[in-house]
């Protein structure tokens, strides 16, 4: 037998351990809070939120020093796993936005769940999921890192036990996460029958050419785009949203709406970058299609909404519709354009969308309401929070200078770049969401700034130090991406953007 | 003999589907979904995968059957779900034609791409012998090679992610204290 296995020509795979690093940090970090949390007494426990966040800092040195020292393609297991400046600059992205969400989360967690260690090992275990994601140039890969990233998400959108809404929000979005995940691997599977690998640049190179097209092709093609479509809430298999959003606790519902969109985001752009790219006949159309409809009905529907939550999560499925406007020109346009404008555009969003939800937090401290309407007096008692809410607001209906606006300027450079007239109607449908998205955001601020306090209490919000510290980082964040575009490191991260890898 | 052993095979599949979906009682329904497993573990036999269909029988068609039966005895059989309730009248008939028309899709692409001289269909993994010596399956090396080199990052990332999965159900199954009681925040109405 032994013999048998030395004859097997078996090679021993070349591990990078730098290039592994953050994985390997997280992994270890995992593990360490699961014992950690064993071990600390119920006074204590607020130490679990402090190392998660110490371990997500430790994970995004080796990120920095990967981006330093080179830019050289690291590419592990026969192109399997692959660091290239595309993936280190989501990997940050990923991992700083969960250092966010642990800000947020920490005050939260310490005055109303009793299960604080399993809280942030499944929030790092998610992010891993995403870090993964941002690496994996292969089917089984991006299989499993959607699974790593989706599974945790679902027990965290349950986290209040006691809670219908919440219950409802996590069987919910188990139930349609699990069916995205069957259509996908029914097109993943379809994918490999027909072209023999499950590596993305293998399908690149089956799948030739439009003449050459196969109906099964097709098929995985589609189902595959409509596994993600679900992940990424893309009109029409956005439903799950809102009450995930309304029913999930809202450190957990902006960790889901930006850091798990993201991922989902990158999976999509990985498939249409390398896998597909010469069935450009099949997800072009498809893909306009689906960017077109998220973009008006998640408008139309958050114009209607009265709970901010609500209105929020509806606003981040129109704002998904933008980021697949890109992915719906890429092979007509310049690929290298479409990329750089959904990387942009993720990062931009990222920060603008963590910082509103911190501000609703912050402010449901006081009023214990989620409605649009207790929003009235906010600038008189609080200005500050108003100020920067107004900015966050701002940025995510591109009002210039804010960061928003150089995303969505970027997504309709690369849109106007196509030069076809599905791509000009495209952007005429953006350009007339973009004014209508204006109202609902409007009226928000108007609410804050013009309105007297529903209830006459003007008693000042009392915001906790981490909270504070998560609307610093955000608010620069999107201040300094829309006033300084170009500016220092900006101009070097969407460069590196632009750099595929493969 | 391939035809038969196919024909054969396929109509055990379709027959558990059918009755996984028809059968009123939970048991019966588990029980067919045995049929349709045993089934597809056969054409894996029939395409000389035989460690797949190994596994297949053992971990689905035994372990997670018998699982699925332990939840709907501890659920309770003799409850009787009325499945009639309609919340929208719409619905079932939706569902109907939607199905029909993803089976036909699913056909209509087959068959036209029936012809078409697709890429190595059939290669399986790369290396495999199929011709067996005497004592292994060529299938277990080539698996196994392929597990251990070029996916073994998402291996070794996967019992991770069992970890988390016990970490999760424990959590969701456990009495809580008392704590987490009212929802106070955003998402009160």
């Amino acid at each position: 037998m032994i013999s048998a296995l030395v004859a097997s020509d078996f090679a021993t795979p070349h591990v990078d351990y730098h290039a592994l690093a953050p994985e390997i940090v997280l992994g270890v970090g995992i593990c360490l809070l699961i014992v950690l949390d064993l071990f600390l007494a119920e006074s204590r426990k607020w130490l679990v939120s402090t190392v998660a966040g110490l371990i997500l800092l430790g994970a995004v040195l080796p990120v920095v020093t990967l981006g330093v020292i080179g830019s050289d393609v690291r590419s592990m297991f026969d192109g399997r796993y692959v660091i290239d400046n595309f993936s280190l600059v989501l990997k940050a992205l990923f991992l700083l936005s969960g250092y966010v969400v642990v800000l947020m989360s920490s005050r939260d967690t310490e005055e109303r769940t009793p299960y604080q260690g399993e809280y942030y090992t499944l929030l790092l275990t998610s992010i891993m999921g995403m870090v993964m994601m941002a690496s994996a140039r292969d089917l089984v890969s991006v299989f499993v890192a959607l699974e790593f990233l989706s599974i945790p998400a679902y027990m965290l959108a349950a986290w209040r036990k006691r809670d219908s809404k919440s219950n409802e929000a996590g069987m919910k979005y188990f139930l349609l996460g699990v069916f995205a995940s069957a259509v996908m691997l029914y097109g993943m599977s379809l994918l490999y029958g027909v072209t023999g690998s499950t590596r993305l640049v293998d399908i690149g190179q089956a799948v030739t050419g439009t003449d050459h097209l196969v109906g099964v092709q097709v098929l995985g093609i589609v189902f595959v785009i409509v596994g993600f479509a679900f992940k990424v809430s893309a009109v029409p298999f956005h439903t799950w949203a809102p009450d995930v959003y309304q029913g999930a606790p809202t450190p957990i519902t902006a960790f889901l709406s930006v850091a798990s969109k993201a991922a989902g985001f990158v999976a999509l752009s990985l498939l249409v970058f390398l896998a597909f790219p010469a069935a450009k006949s099949v997800y072009e159309p498809f893909l306009w299609v689906l960017a077109a409809v998220t973009i008006t009905v998640g408008n139309l529907l958050a114009l209607k909404q009265k709970n901010i939550v609500r209105m929020l999560a509806y606003s981040s499925v129109s704002q998904g519709g933008f980021i697949l406007m890109p992915l719906a020109v890429a092979g007509t346009g310049d690929a290298r354009t479409s990329l750089r404008a959904v990387v942009v555009y993720l990062i931009i969003y990222a920060a603008t969308n963590l910082g509103a939800f911190a501000v609703v937090m912050a402010v449901s401290r006081k009023t214990h309401s989620g409605e649009i309407a207790s929003y009235g007096g906010l600038f008189n008692y609080a200005p500050g929070l108003a100020a920067v809410m107004t900015l966050f607001l701002a940025s995510l209906a591109g009002i210039p200078p804010f960061g928003g606006w150089y995303a969505k300027f970027g997504a309709f450079k690369a849109v106007l770049e196509a030069r076809t007239g599905a791509a000009y109607t495209l952007a005429v449908i953006a350009a007339v969401n973009t004014v209508v998205s204006a109202a609902y955001y409007i009226t928000l601020m108007r609410e804050m700034w013009m309105k007297p306090a529903p209830d006459g209490d003007e008693s000042p919000v009392r915001v906790p130090r981490n909270l504070v510290a998560a609307l610093v980082i955000t608010g620069v964040a999107t201040l300094a991406f829309g006033v300084l575009p170009g500016f220092s490191g900006y101009g070097a991260i969407t460069g590196l953007a632009g750099a595929f890898g493969r | 003999m391939d035809i038969l052993v196919f024909v054969c095979a396929a109509a055990m599949i379709l027959c558990g589907a059918l009755g996984v979906v028809t059968l009123r009682h939970p048991v019966h329904a588990a029980l067919s979904l045995v049929l349709t497993l045993f089934g597809v573990a056969v054409l894996f036999v029939a395409q000389n995968a035989h460690f797949l269909a190994v596994a297949q029988v053992i971990v689905y068609a035994g372990a997670i059957v018998v699982l699925f039966l332990f939840v709907i005895m501890l659920l309770g059989v003799d409850r009787v779900e009325d499945l009639h309730a309609e919340p929208f009248k719409v619905q079932r008939p939706l569902a109907i034609v939607s199905g029909v028309a993803l089976a036909g899709l699913l056909i209509a692409a087959v068959v036209a791409s029936q012809h078409t001289n697709v890429a190595a269909r059939g290669a399986g993994l790369p290396g495999v012998n199929p011709v067996r010596n005497d004592l292994h399956d060529g299938n277990i090396v080539a698996l196994s090679k392929d597990l251990f080199s070029g996916h073994v990052l998402a291996f070794e990332l996967t019992s991770v992610l069992l970890v988390i999965a016990v970490v999760a159900t424990v959590l969701l199954a456990r009495r809580s204290r008392g704590i987490d009681a009212a929802p106070t925040d955003g998402q009160a109405t």
